[in-house]
């Protein structure tokens, strides 16, 4: 692919008014940024052009087109002179929009999509009031779509924008365009729950109630919601979302365009991942010693518990899920009051990754997940896209249907909805793999020697596997813009630094005009952020406690209890613990276990900044105050007729404003704690210092990174794995780990059935056949899930999702081995009846 | 057989009547001998450069210059290229490309093999309706007789030129016979026509490669031009803007309906009276549909009319495939209109509004016309929408567009005749079984 040799400027006139545009811009498009918006139902501006509803007619009065045209498949050009408002184009406007309302319901009043509705708008506007057709309607019979997506077939239009989303951009294959003419159908061969996990995104496309979102149907109308623009906190790529609430409590989301993050579209754990802020057992309210008490009281007993503690024995526990604010306030109390340095980080392996990532970043070589549709060669290394960030599968798609090659490095089944080049290793070979492509792509390159020399060596590699590396390396060589991914779940800690190396000297070797892209996976929508501040690990923290170098602590929003493989452990350090405070929202076994109970305020709630993969900093703004869900204050179906100054349940205080409390009352010299303080709080993101976030964000990383061109590499440890053993995994899945989704009732409800992977040959070993139910047995007790077989995957692993229907916590420990011929299949008698799988299903 | 022709047929040279004409009878009349004195001996920009001058027009329905097409494959376009034979042929009133692939399939192989020897083309699909499956099987049968004579496959006549050439059939749909749709078809995609601003199938057709769609009819003049030249053949034609001859079929209430090789250009009267044998006893001659449904009924006073593209053109009329329809004084033209807008709205592929939405609108208005349940400011309205389909997506829409608008040029008076409650004159035939799907309730409104 060559670039054009620049991009020409054309003028045209479109209703007397002139604009200069790229050539060959959709004249739609052209008029949209006059402010003339003329109507339109399939054109898409990311589903682009296709000419189906004819609704954007206009007319071209002069220049190299004439005539009524469609304004979406005309690409300006030089002395157009086009008339949206022309008679001609007006009436043939208003005929189309007769001929779709001619079969139409009518049923606006009990339709969802009323109040924002494109068909309605356009019906209105172009001034179709008295339907002339006097034929029978067509009827359709709707479908069932799963639980996200309703269908109400006889409102659609047939402008094709949902089959196009859901094949083209997607990848899907189950939703789609059946029968011709006028019963073209929109839905599936057969009624079921919609495969892809890209599928909300048709309610948003879908310009009529056709397709609208099942989980708030009847729930709210538009005009109802209180709507706010909010960030996803579901990983680490901060896609935009709306947010829609009702009633104190969060009806639905939708999609909130951001060009360089998300562009038009989210993933369902995005869109279904809430509902965490509205749970039954959400903590509300502040408590002493089990006791439920006011904030002031709470606080002052935190503050005096907290005096007679030595500095250095008080350890604070982070989120990264915690907005900015709060990471700040946080860093601020660690270091005024000489306390140890805070944790993030589950263990040391990922606390390394994510902060060798961090350090490889610069403004200079990051990639948004928009450049990685721009990328013509892209390498993913140790990441599972759809698992730990479902948008950027999307994002890869886009480039593979744009000619990109796409080369996935991975131990894991990797499933991609494009087309991807898959080599499987064990995740302790993959830095040697990408040594041996590096070394191929930098040969001869005098400036990388440092770097090659600094890579470990290639492991014993068959030829053709060798071959494979060598080529990909000489295409990254060559490419235009190559891209690298890395990520941090599952790397080892110098992978990040590898892989952000290979991509700093793959950008070194370009023309001025061309670039390379680095795109790290961080862990949590503040990963980066708390990457930068430090990261430390809770299993170092855990030891300290275990030996009494740690005697107090405080937990703000990291639900560490549930997310340990180590429960047992952890609950006997807690034990030890002389104070133990709890900051969070989500309910969870560690705030039975604590002193003093601080309930904080969710994203929805507190709104604050958050930094995303590529340093983005965006904001969510805070949409309803909080509250117990109306509903759940009803006395005989009304709300309580008490007058009050506050809503019951509104206890709960953004994290960043009890810590800074908590500051105040333990005399920290009268912080101020406004932008500044928390610009200062990370000096690894300078752009922090420019104030609070735009609207589609701002790239906040410093331009260049000193010292990330010759990483060092330490040797790391990896388990030697004996024969016939396998390493036991834990792995994010699309649905059912992620720390705030997993608690999304919605999400829950409906994500399919936990299970875990073999590789075939493994499985072949042990004689055990894909869909079986297995027994494993793990330190802390046999685990029971389905078992699902895979060819391409690396051999040696078992690999076990943090899923909390699954009793994955029995694994009782880190880099856990079991025999691969203990484990076995259930036979079909003591196959666990559904509810026996799951350890307190939660919601 | 009808009458002397007063001119050396081609296409139907070896037509026999009661059987196809086999390899063997083929060649005896010269068959094959254009392949012979071009594969390697003439250049492919040389037979390009020959159909060109024979003014060959595309036989399909659009009458697009053959030649134009051809060099419109970019010389450094890239392999495999293909040839896409359309013998979709569900043009109502249509049946000339059966007739002429049972006559003399090996005619139709060869114009096929010379066409991808023009475009330097490695693969052929030869696409056709299901209906026509003893067809498909017949050209199965003889691809092979042509393929064991070393005039398909590998190296084709010991040059380096090689072509295969295989049978697709369609799932049957009308939209399919269109070379965009045709193209998504074979690709395994819904029909739907493909329109981007400066795409050419000839240069991005099946699977990204370039591609020729010629319809069978098309294809099987090219031996003729490549043996006896294109002078020759142009003189074959009736009239200077004609060329060749050309296949028309007639049906309708005629005496003898059938598909007739005549000069292009041959006039409209003479079709009907010298060859199809006049009238059926007791007709009288109203209009016809010129070239198959999409087209206008065309009143007696074009009875004389040369037959060919550019005089149909002249007076707004469309060659369309020259396919006759042929009405008498007895039919009502807005009951055959209400007929054929049925077939057009039960093919839309769906894609567009004027076509899907709007022809069932239309077809309702067009029913409560000849119902008599319709006022004149319906006819304004049926006029106004049949203008409009013809900002639709594809040639579908108009093509539909068109026998109503020769409905409402050349009988309006009909059709007003019809209004107010009246009814058909002629006892509206046409509302008497209606389609299940569209069924309007008797009485009018639901
Ligand atoms: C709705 C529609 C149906 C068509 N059906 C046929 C057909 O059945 N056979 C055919 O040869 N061409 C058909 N065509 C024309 C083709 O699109 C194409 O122009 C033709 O095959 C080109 O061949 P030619 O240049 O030899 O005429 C149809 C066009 C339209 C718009
Ligand atoms: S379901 Fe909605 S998006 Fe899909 S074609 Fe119908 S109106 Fe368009
Ligand atoms: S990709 Fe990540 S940030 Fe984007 S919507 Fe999905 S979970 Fe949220
Ligand atoms: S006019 Fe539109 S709906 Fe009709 S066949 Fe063409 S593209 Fe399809
Ligand atoms: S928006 Fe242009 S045709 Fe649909």
């Amino acid at each position: 692919m060559s670039r054009k040799p620049e991009e020409a400027s054309c003028r045209l006139t479109i209703d007397g008014r002139e604009i200069v545009v790229a050539a060959d811009t959709p004249v739609i498009d052209a008029a949209e940024r006059l402010g003339i918006m003329i109507p339109r139902f399939c054109y898409h501006p990311a589903l682009g052009a296709v000419g189906a509803c004819r609704m954007c007619a206009v007319k071209f009065l002069d220049g190299p087109v004439k005539g009524l045209q469609m304004s979406c498949m005309v690409g300006a050009r030089d002395g157009m002179v086009v008339s949206t408002t022309n008679p001609e184009a007006v009436d043939f406007r208003r005929q189309v929009v007769e001929w779709l309302m001619a079969n139409h319901p009518h049923d606006c009043p009990v339709c969802d999509e009323g109040g924002h509705c494109l068909l309605q708008d356009e019906t209105i506007s172009g001034g179709h009031a008295l339907r002339r057709y006097r034929g029978p309607k067509r009827t359709y019979r709707d479908q069932d779509l799963g639980p996200f997506v309703a269908h109400e077939m006889n409102r659609c239009i047939h402008c094709y924008r949902c089959a196009r989303f859901y094949q083209e951009v997607a990848g899907g294959r189950d939703y789609g365009v059946l029968s011709i003419a006028r019963r073209t159908y929109f839905g599936r061969y057969e009624g079921g729950r919609l495969e892809s996990p890209f599928a909300g995104n048709i309610i948003d496309l879908c310009p009529t109630g056709t397709l609208t979102d099942k989980p708030s149907r009847y729930r709210a109308r538009r005009w109802d919601l209180e709507r706010g623009p909010s960030v996803c906190l579901h990983c680490s790529l901060g896609c935009g979302l709306t947010v829609g609430a009702r009633y104190r409590e969060v009806m639905k989301l939708e999609a909130r365009l951001n060009p360089e993050v998300n562009g038009h579209f989210i993933c369902d754990r995005g869109r279904y991942g809430f509902g965490y802020e509205s749970r039954p057992d959400r903590p509300r309210q502040p408590r002493v010693d089990g006791r439920e008490t006011i904030a002031g009281a709470a606080l002052a007993a935190l503050a005096e518990g907290l005096k007679p503690f030595e500095a250095g024995k008080v350890a604070m526990v982070g989120g990264t899920r915690s907005n900015l604010e709060t990471l700040a306030a946080l860093l601020g109390l660690c270091r005024d009051q000489g306390w140890r340095p805070p944790v993030f980080f589950r263990d040391a392996r990922l606390a390394g990754a994510a902060e060798s990532a961090a350090a490889a970043l610069s403004g200079d070589l990051v990639a948004s997940l928009a450049d990685v549709g721009r990328a013509d060669v892209i390498l993913v290394v140790c990441a599972d896209p759809l698992a730990e960030a479902p948008m950027l599968a999307l994002s890869l798609r886009r480039a593979a249907r744009r000619g990109a090659a796409v080369l996935v490095l991975d131990h894991r089944p990797c499933d991609l909805p494009c087309e991807a080049e898959r080599l499987t290793f064990a995740p302790q070979e993959l830095a040697g793999c990408l040594s041996r492509l590096a070394h191929a792509a930098l040969r001869g390159r005098k400036e990388a020697a440092a770097y090659l020399s600094s890579l470990p060596l290639p492991p014993d590699l068959l030829p053709e596997t060798a071959l494979a590396l060598d080529t990909w390396g000489k295409r990254l060589a060559e490419a235009r813009f190559p891209l690298v991914v890395c990520g941090t779940d599952q790397a080892e800690p110098t992978l990040p630094a590898l892989a952000g190396g290979l991509a700093r000297l793959l950008a070194g070797s370009h023309d001025q005009d061309r670039r390379a892209g680095f795109l790290p996976l961080l862990p949590g929508p503040n990963g980066l952020a708390a990457a930068l501040a430090g990261g430390g690990d809770l299993e170092a923290l855990l030891a300290d406690i275990e030996d009494g170098r740690a005697t107090a602590l405080l937990v703000v929003e990291s639900d560490l209890l549930s997310r340990t493989p180590e429960p047992e452990r952890w609950l006997a350090a807690l034990r030890k613990l002389k104070l133990l405070a709890v900051c969070d929202h989500l309910p969870s076994p560690l705030l039975e276990a604590a002193h003093v109970v601080l309930p904080s305020r969710t994203v929805f709630e507190a709104g604050g900044h958050f930094v995303n993969q590529e340093g983005r900093l965006q904001r969510a703004m805070p949409v309803f105050s909080p509250g117990l869900p109306m509903g759940r204050t009803l006395r005989e179906g009304h709300p309580p007729r008490l007058f009050m100054s506050c809503a019951p349940g509104s206890e709960p205080r953004p994290a960043a404003d009890w810590l800074k409390d908590l500051a105040g009352l333990l005399g920290a010299g009268g912080r101020a704690g406004d932008w500044a303080d928390l610009a200062a709080a990370f000096p690894g993101l300078p752009g922090l210092a420019a104030g609070p976030a735009p609207e589609n964000g701002r790239r906040c990383l410093p331009e260049t990174a000193p010292g990330a061109d010759a990483p060092s590499v330490a040797k790391t440890g990896s388990p030697d794995v004996p024969p016939d053993h396998l390493q036991v995994l834990l792995v994010e899945r699309t649905f059912g780990t992620e720390e705030l989704s997993c608690r999304a009732p919605l999400l829950a409800a409906s994500a399919p059935e936990p299970w875990v992977d073999l590789a075939a040959a493994d499985a072949g070993k042990a004689g055990l056949a894909h869909g079986a139910w297995l027994l494993v047995p793990l330190p802390g007790g046999p685990l029971r899930a389905r078992l699902r077989v895979h060819q391409d995957m690396a051999p040696g692993l078992l690999l076990l999702p943090r899923d909390p229907r699954l009793l994955w916590q029995r694994l009782a420990g880190t880099g856990v081995l079991v025999e691969l011929l203990r484990l076995h299949a259930i036979t079909a008698e003591e196959e666990p009846a559904g509810e026996d799988t799951t350890l307190e299903a939660e919601p | 057989m009808p009458l002397k022709p007063d001119f050396e047929p081609v296409l139907f040279k070896n037509r026999r009547g009661d059987r196809p004409a086999t390899f063997d009878e083929y060649r005896q009349g010269g068959g094959y001998e254009a392949l012979l004195a071009t594969v390697g001996k003439k250049s492919p920009e040389e037979v390009v450069r020959m159909v060109t001058a024979a003014g060959l027009t595309g036989r399909g329905g659009a009458g697009f210059p053959t030649g134009r097409k051809w060099a419109g494959v970019p010389a450094s376009a890239p392999y495999p290229r293909y040839v896409q034979p359309n013998t979709d042929e569900m043009e109502p009133g249509t049946f000339k490309d059966r007739i002429l692939v049972n006559a003399d399939p090996h005619l139709v192989i060869e114009g096929i093999i010379l066409c991808a020897y023009a475009v330097k083309a490695q693969r052929g699909i030869f696409f056709i309706r299901p209906s026509y499956e003893s067809d498909a099987q017949l050209i199965e049968r003889e691809l092979a007789v042509a393929r064991a004579a070393g005039f398909l496959g590998s190296g084709i006549l010991g040059s380096d030129f090689s072509f295969e050439l295989s049978v697709h059939r369609s799932a049957g749909r009308y939209i399919c016979g269109e070379a965009t749709a045709q193209v998504n078809a074979i690709q395994g995609l819904r029909p739907n026509p493909v329109k981007a601003p400066g795409a050419h199938l000839t240069e991005a057709g099946l699977w990204g490669r370039p591609t020729v769609v010629n319809n069978v009819e098309t294809l099987a003049s090219v031996p003729h031009i490549l043996t006896r030249g294109p002078e020759w053949y142009k003189s074959l034609a009736a009239t200077p803007t004609g060329d060749g001859t050309k296949l028309y079929c007639v049906s309708g209430k005629v005496a003898r309906p059938g598909c007739y090789e005549l000069p292009m250009g041959t006039r409209l009267s003479d079709i009907i009276y010298e060859h199809a044998g006049g009238m059926l006893p007791g007709g009288t001659f109203k209009a016809c549909l010129p070239g198959g449904a999409s087209t206008a009924f065309m009143p007696e006073t074009l009875f004389d009319i040369p037959m060919d593209f550019p005089s149909l053109k002249a007076v707004g009329h469309h060659l369309g495939t020259a396919s006759m329809i042929v009405f008498d004084k007895n039919t009502c033209l807005l009951a055959a209109t209400i007929n054929i807008i049925r077939f057009f709205v039960r093919e839309s592929c769906g894609w567009c509004t004027p076509c899907r939405e709007g022809l069932p609108v239309i077809l309702d208005i067009l029913e409560r016309i000849e119902a008599g349940e319709a006022g004149e400011a319906d006819v304004a309205w049926l006029e106004t929408m049949t203008r409009q389909l013809h900002h639709a997506y594809c040639a579908f829409a108009p093509g539909a567009a068109a026998p109503i608008e020769g409905l409402l040029r050349h009988f309006r008076d009909e059709v007003m005749d019809h209004l107010d409650g009246r009814g058909c004159p002629f006892g509206a035939p046409e509302l008497a079984d209606k389609p299940g799907a569209w069924h309007l309730p008797k009485g009018g409104r639901p």
